[in-house]
């Protein structure tokens, strides 16, 4: 792992929240590095903070304080269409319910990604690489949860961005298909040299991390480098 | 194909009722803007080349009597370029039927062919000059079945003239067919116009070397100075008792005709302009709705870098779509529909020629029309888009709050409500503004479905009102010239009346300040009966000792107002114009004229006892009775009258079947597209419930209980937006002939009912399939967006 290569910076970054008469803290002064090609999991309860701070870095949402840089560049003070920009180059999502567009297949789901990026990735590959070579002409509501996901990972993969940001990728499938999409981010990591960060509130996927990162209440309260990261198959629940 | 097009053709397809429904109104609106417009504008050309082809003339004088000299020596007047006279006298025709009056305008054409209002024969020949030959206009032709060949025998100074019809014509001057100003509807079967040889016509009427009427033609050049020119005639032609002297603009058939075609206009651009908003609200709401159900859509969009002109230019295509299918079909459709058109506008105006082009011109405005609205009326719908945030896409819906509904609190009522319809009531009060949104949705369509409903009642109730209310007379007889009042006594001996009454009705010209206007002063004994004058808010007025009452339609075009001193201007050479006061205004849905004492009257006439006609009640034949007695003009009957009205609702019972179409499209377009949008955001809520363990029954049940609800509210709001709605189109469409009355007959408000409830039913039928085809794995699957 290359420790020195950060791919982005947070510095000092807060988002505060105004509810009519009271301010909600969502993350508090948070500072951390993300390096290239690291496999990062952040672990926290729910309402701690981890949303806000993955939308910080996707560039969805910009920090009330603080600013964060993705090689050298400080993305906080990116306009909007310098944002979209970024959004559509750099990052990749993949949401907690898929968030695949209905009425278009698993294809065009994937296509409708790389029509506006530079560096795509061949979608056939793709969609091969994430199992779903014989399902690409079917429309979402004809695959199951697990299957929808592979096709959100494709997606968010197939645009070759910098960062793969994964907001509870595992939350709504069952034990089984949680652990193949773990795998299968596991493999975008490692075969297509992918910077990956989950959140998740579900400790044990920590163990299969090369850093966890520990949120409570808008702030880290732990950051643990895993020299041995087991396989995503070995995890138990 | 750009992926987010392939969503959006998809979108288009799963909602395709919608779209349909849409662009219907889009094609409607596109296709009546460009053929209308291009069937005026025909319209136009073909009538003014017309006029161009028979030379129709720019000035009409009537005369007592004229000689040939004085007719040539108008030619000293600067920019005269041709000046003619003729004969023309109104007189009965002898027809089969003695209980039939029939009048026509005995004509006389000049010696050599061509000069002034030439006519344009249709079919057969010219007059001759020896032997007692006419040439008929053919709208009176056709309306009484006439053949060529066939005697006509018009009754001229108390003799009968039988003369062979040798040709069948056509007349700038009539190709609107009215006796006068005072004919209310065109009947061209009693009322016709005859040609004859000027010889023959000065001898029959005793015009020996002279005319009554001057036709006279202006240098173009000249026009714009023609009230100097008209001046001048008069002043020139006062010895000769100038009775009236019009211009082309003023004149009956071309006044009438211009007044057709720009209400084409007008009410073509107001129909299409109507369709376009409703077309371009129902896109604004619909596209909202769309864009508001798309909310993680468009997060989901916006993450994976898509930026908001795209997103926004997405949604608006949908519109824009529309537009684009409405305008190709309605272009498709509006020229050939715009030649039928004006086909069928020149047959129905009598005019014996057809000009067609096809004006490119509005079909470029029709498309930016219809483009500007699709996209302005897309791009606000849709514009929320950009207050979508990328970060929505990850977070859900908050969910509704379900707390009490402030009906609950009033504890009596709400208990006393059965369990469903608690669930109907909690429904609609915890999303008002999709109830509204359904609510003003019904509003509309009753508004716009009463308007044409109404419109078809409005002829009868003005019919019914001014010959059942404003003048109650059976029979109004004119003489054919002024009598003394001893004459009522010699009628009463002739036939048998119930009741009978003077009058006495003479043209005046009005003027009151700038502004003037020819019509008929009625006078009227003071205690008459057959009148009923009415102020525009319903308290009688009594004819006063002096001064006159003013139809309201004549106090608008002069502008005055009770207390005004008007000039009253005969048409007598030697009888000079006096004042007098505005004591009243009426109310006169139909014609406009203005009444007086009947003995005032003969006072700006400088006589006593002077009659004109007579008004009366009978039950004898009086039409057979008073055929061949002399001095009696013209009878008629309420009876004839009511006749000529039921025809001429023949005549418009297609427009107004149209209009009831149009109205029917609207409010169907309207009802169908909310009650779709409505239910199909509740597509998931429905599911819930099916999970829940409603079965399909109860929750259609549900829905249809909420839309019954609904409904009545929307057409308790929609009475007084019809109301609203009819008021200002019988402002839009009182002309100065007739004034509609806004008497709204209950009828109308249930006939309305009646329509909108069953658009809702339609619609909601169409929508049942959407609920019994829940799946109730939409329920679980519910996060895809
Ligand atoms: N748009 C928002 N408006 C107000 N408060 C928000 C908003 N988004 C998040 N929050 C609040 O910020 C805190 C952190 O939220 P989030 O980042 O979504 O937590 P997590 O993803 O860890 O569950 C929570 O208390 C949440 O209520
Ligand atoms: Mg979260």
């Amino acid at each position: 792992m290359l420790k020195n290569d950060v791919l982005i910076k947070v510095d000092n970054v807060s988002k505060l929240y105004q509810m009519g008469e009271v301010t909600v803290a969502a993350l508090k002064e948070v500072s951390l590095d993300i390096y290239q090609g690291e496999f990062i999991v952040i672990l926290g309860p729910s309402g701690s903070g981890k949303s806000t701070l993955l939308n910080i870095l996707g560039g969805m949402d910009l920090p009330s304080e603080g600013k964060v840089f993705m090689e050298d560049e400080d993305i906080t003070n990116y306009n909007d269409k310098k944002l979209t920009v970024y959004r559509r180059e750099k990052v990749g999502f993949v949401f907690q319910f898929y968030n695949l567009m209905a009425n278009l297949t698993a294809r065009e789901n994937v296509e409708l990604a790389t029509e506006i990026c530079k560096n795509a990735l061949n979608i056939d590959d793709v969609l091969g690489a994430v199992g779903l070579s014989d399902r690409k002409d079917h429309f979402p509501a004809q695959l199951s949860g697990g299957e929808q996901q592979r096709v959100a990972i494709a997606r968010a993969v197939a645009k070759n961005p910098y960062l793969l940001l994964c907001d509870e990728p595992t939350g709504a499938l069952d034990f089984q298909t949680g652990i193949k999409i773990l795998s299968l981010l596991k493999k975008i990591n490692q075969d297509f040299k992918k910077t990956v960060v989950i959140i998740t509130h579900n400790m044990p996927i920590g163990e299969m991390a090369d850093r966890v990162i520990k949120v409570r209440s808008g702030e880290i309260i732990e950051m643990k480098v895993n020299d041995s990261p087991i396989p995503p198959e070995r995890i138990e629940w | 194909m750009k992926k987010l097009d392939v969503r959006l053709l998809r979108m288009i397809k799963n909602s395709k009722g919608q779209f349909i429904s849409i662009s219907v109104m889009v094609i409607l609106a596109l296709t009546i803007y460009v053929s209308f417009s291009m069937v005026a504008d025909n319209l136009y050309n073909t009538i003014y080349n017309y006029y161009d082809i028979t030379n129709f003339g720019d000035v009409f004088v009537e005369v007592v009597r004229i000689p040939k000299a004085a007719i040539d020596h108008l030619y000293t007047i600067e920019g005269i370029e041709e000046a003619q006279g003729r004969i023309s006298s109104d007189v009965p025709l002898r027809v089969a039927d003695p209980n039939e009056k029939v009048r026509v305008r005995v004509v006389s054409l000049p010696k050599e062919s061509g000069g002034i209002n030439s006519i344009y024969t249709i079919y057969g020949g010219e007059i001759q000059e020896h032997g007692k030959t006419t040439a008929v206009l053919q709208q009176f032709f056709d309306a009484r079945g006439m053949r060529l060949g066939d005697k006509i025998t018009p009754y001229i100074a108390g003799r009968e003239y039988p003369l062979d019809i040798v040709g069948v014509i056509g007349s700038p001057e009539y190709i609107y067919l009215m006796e006068n100003e005072q004919s209310l509807l065109p009947a061209p079967e009693k009322f016709g116009v005859i040609y004859v040889t000027e010889d023959f016509a000065q001898s029959v009427f005793g015009f020996q070397g002279s005319y009554n009427e001057v036709t006279i033609k202006i240098k173009d050049e000249y026009l714009h100075d023609i009230d100097r020119i008209i001046e001048d005639i008069e002043e020139q032609l006062d010895r000769y008792g100038v009775r009236r002297s019009i211009k082309r603009e003023d004149h009956l058939s071309h006044s009438m005709l211009m007044q057709e075609v720009d209400s084409l206009e007008v009410m073509s651009t107001a129909i299409t302009l109507l369709f376009l908003i409703v077309a371009a609200v129902i896109i604004n709401i619909m596209l909202s709705r769309i864009v508001k159900n798309d909310r993680m859509s468009i997060g989901v969009m916006k993450a994976l870098g898509y930026n908001n002109f795209s997103i926004l230019a997405h949604y608006t295509k949908f519109s824009l779509l529309i537009g684009l299918v409405g305008s190709i079909i309605g272009i498709i459709l509006s020229i050939p529909l715009s030649g039928a058109f004006t086909n069928l506008y020149i047959y129905y105006f009598n005019i014996p020629m057809f000009e067609m082009q096809v004006y490119y011109i509005y079909i470029v405005y029709g498309i930016l029309l219809t483009s500007i609205f699709c996209i302005i009326s897309g791009l606000i719908g849709a514009r929320s888009v950009l207050r979508i945030l990328p970060a929505d896409s990850m977070r859900p819906e908050a969910p509704k709050t379900g707390g009490r509904i402030w009906l609950e609190k009033i504890k009596p009522i709400w208990n006393r409500i059965s369990f469903s319809w608690k669930m109907v009531i909690r429904n609609i009060l915890r999303n008002k503004k999709r109830a509204a949104f359904l609510m003003l949705g019904i509003a509309l369509t009753y508004g716009i479905t009463m308007v044409p409903i109404f419109m078809s009642s409005v002829w009868g109730n003005m019919f019914m009102l001014h010959y059942g209310e404003f003048q109650t007379m059976e029979y109004n007889i004119d003489f054919t010239k002024p009598m003394n009042t001893n004459v009522i006594r010699e009628l009463q001996q002739l036939i048998d009346v119930d009741y009978i009454e003077p009058k006495t009705e003479i043209p005046f010209e009005l003027v009151n300040g700038w502004r003037k206007k020819v019509v008929s002063v009625i006078g009227v004994p003071k205690d008459t009966q057959f009148y009923n004058f009415t102020t525009p808010t319903g308290f009688r007025i009594d004819i006063p000792n002096s001064g006159v009452i003013l139809a309201e339609g004549l106090a608008n075009i002069l502008g005055a107002d009770i207390g005004d001193e008007i000039l009253v201007k005969n048409f007598m050479p030697d009888i000079d114009d006096k004042y007098v006061e505005v004591k009243g205004i009426t109310q006169q849905y139909l014609g406009i004229n203005a009444y007086m004492n009947q003995e005032e009257l003969n006072k700006l006439m400088e006589e006593r006892g002077m009659v004109t006609g007579a008004l009366l009640n009978s039950k004898d034949e009086v039409a057979t009775k008073l055929r061949d007695i002399k001095n009696i003009g013209q009878v008629q009957s309420v009876t004839d009258m009511k006749n000529s009205f039921l025809e001429f609702m023949d005549t418009i019972i297609y427009s107004m079947g149209v209009m009831m179409l149009f109205g029917g499209i609207l409010g169907f377009a309207i009802v169908y597209n909310v009650t779709v949008i409505s239910i199909s955001e509740r597509i998931m809520e429905f599911s819930s419930l099916r999970v829940l363990g409603f079965d399909k029954k109860e929750i259609y049940k549900m829905v249809t209980r909420e839309n019954a609800l609904i409904t009545f509210l929307g057409i308790t709001i929609g009475i007084p937006l019809g109301y609203g709605l009819c008021v200002s189109m019988v402002q839009g469409l009182s002309t100065e002939l007739y004034s509609i009355p806004v008497i709204i007959n209950p009828n109308t408000y249930a006939i309305t009912a009646i329509s909108t409830i069953f658009f809702v039913i339609v619609a909601q039928l169409a929508t049942m399939r959407k609920i019994y085809k829940l799946n109730l794995l939409d329920a679980l699957k519910s996060r895809m967006s």
